[in-house]
């Protein structure tokens, strides 16, 4: 049972994470998104072995950036989110009932966000994901061996960097000050690595071709992905709670659209 | 659409995506470094739209030096998938993100039947991207909630930077490295030799 996410077919696990993520945004009360965000957090804590430390660790830019988007929206919320009474106010700035529950639930669903991309990104192999992309969303061969050739060669950027810094400082080349110099800075950094880069293309391109990679689509796999019954009911589950989630909230009262109340 | 392209134009969208997929990721900080700095001010809102351009560059830079149909849209999304696999906290809604940037860009090349790229219309481009972009950002960050005044002067910052960054500055970076000789395989260079060529005779 443990980590039985990581084993889910990561076309479907994408898709099963994109949903929600397009559809709370919606809503705009408080409930739906923070019911969906204890589900999230509860299929995250039982279906995957992450560590919580390393968790909360990762989720705590989140919550800064939610508590950004919270306040903001609470401050600058317009008529139709912001009616109820006022609560406070200061400088310019008045804060309504409204405008409050308006700002957590925008927080709210920035967390949800949050939490189904760190809950796909801590699962999910790379190479799996691009070979799912190819067999499952039948992605054309050329574009996902491309697409892997180029992603392979970060840790070389790192080394180059180096290199450039090294080649700079022999050559007495000291750091620039004000904003010309940094420009010039910038190009003398930018411009070798990316014409290192482009040569790099090249060369793997012409490589890959004289060992006799077509592109073709109609090719063998060494690495079969396949999309098993379990993928799709972990898509259902995804789906399925937070359509239950929205019946709930409509129940309740809660459920608010674009600030118009259900 | 695939098969016009070559695998070196392909590797070469990848690439690209690699050295801006790490900076996009870079620039993340220093949009939350501007809010911070700009929150104080009440202008908190403004803080990642000062550099929104960047996001862009890749579209523009891509489109202008492989002048193909579907490029400027593709790189993007490249660049997308490219975040997600070095494990960026924000996910596959970038990929969702990047597609509808890229297709901003692609909208205004497709315009022109990927026949002009001259700066205007890499600035045109890139300010499509924003414009479209914004849109999303309206329903997805929920900002259609917010002030009207707000809502129109940070899509107006969000244009600017655009037009400067990803037009003016990424059609400047890849001329930079169309002067290396890099890029003589790609159209870019290709015209950069017939241009010198003319000139010398």
């Amino acid at each position: 049972m443990t980590c039985m996410i990581s084993s889910i077919n990561p076309s479907i696990k994408m898709v099963a994470v994109l949903i929600p993520g397009i559809l709370l945004g919606l809503t705009y009360d408080v409930f739906t998104p923070l019911l969906y965000l204890m589900f999230i957090l509860v299929v995250t804590f039982t279906m995957t072995d992450i560590p919580i430390t390393r968790w909360l660790k990762l989720f705590s830019p989140f919550l800064i950036l939610a508590s950004g988007f919270a306040w903001t929206t609470m401050l600058y919320a317009n008529q139709t989110f912001s009616g109820g009474e006022t609560l406070f106010s200061f400088w310019i700035f008045e804060v309504t009932a409204g405008s409050v529950q308006t700002g957590i639930s925008v927080g709210l669903r920035s967390l949800c966000f949050g939490a189904l991309s760190l809950m796909f990104i801590l699962t999910t192999d790379s190479t799996k994901l691009m070979l799912s992309f190819m067999q499952q969303c039948k992605l054309s061969p050329k574009i996902t061996y491309g697409i892997l050739a180029g992603y392979r060669f970060l840790p070389i950027f790192q080394h180059e960097l180096q290199i450039i810094r090294q080649a700079h400082r022999i050559r007495g080349v000291t750091r620039e000050q004000g904003i010309k110099g940094r420009v010039n800075q910038f190009r003398r950094y930018a411009i070798p690595l990316l014409a290192n880069g482009i040569r790099k293309a090249e060369r793997v391109a012409i490589a890959m071709e004289s060992k006799g990679f077509t592109g073709d689509p109609d090719r063998t796999h060494y690495r079969k992905m396949v999309a098993r019954k379990r993928d799709w009911l972990f898509f259902v589950l995804m789906i399925g709670v937070l359509m239950t989630v929205f019946a709930l909230s409509y129940h309740l009262g809660y459920l608010k659209i674009f600030g118009r109340q259900f | 659409m695939t098969n016009q392209w070559k695998l070196k134009e392909i590797v070469l969208m990848s690439i690209l995506g690699v050295v801006f997929g790490v900076i996009y990721l870079a620039f993340f900080l220093v949009g939350e470094g501007l809010r911070n700095v700009l929150a104080p001010f009440g202008l908190a809102p403004f803080g990642y739209e000062v550099i929104y351009g960047v996001w862009f560059i890749v579209s523009i830079m891509a489109a202008y030096i492989l002048r193909k149909p579907g490029v400027a849209f593709t790189a993007e999304l490249i660049a997308g998938v490219v975040e997600v696999l070095l494990g960026s906290a924000a996910g596959p809604g970038l990929l969702l993100s990047a597609a509808i940037q890229g297709a901003g860009a692609e909208l205004v090349f497709a315009l022109t039947g990927w026949k002009d790229y001259r700066l205007r219309i890499l600035v045109l481009s890139g300010m499509s991207a924003a414009v479209v972009s914004f849109a999303w950002h309206l329903y997805s960050a929920g900002m259609i909630a917010l002030a009207p005044w707000l809502i129109v002067s940070t899509l107006a910052v969000r244009i600017i930077s655009a037009a400067l960054i990803s037009g003016v500055l990424g059609k400047w970076l890849s001329d930079q490295l169309a002067k290396t000789g890099v890029l003589r395989g790609y159209a870019l260079g290709k015209e950069l030799q017939r241009k010198r060529k003319y000139e010398t005779a």
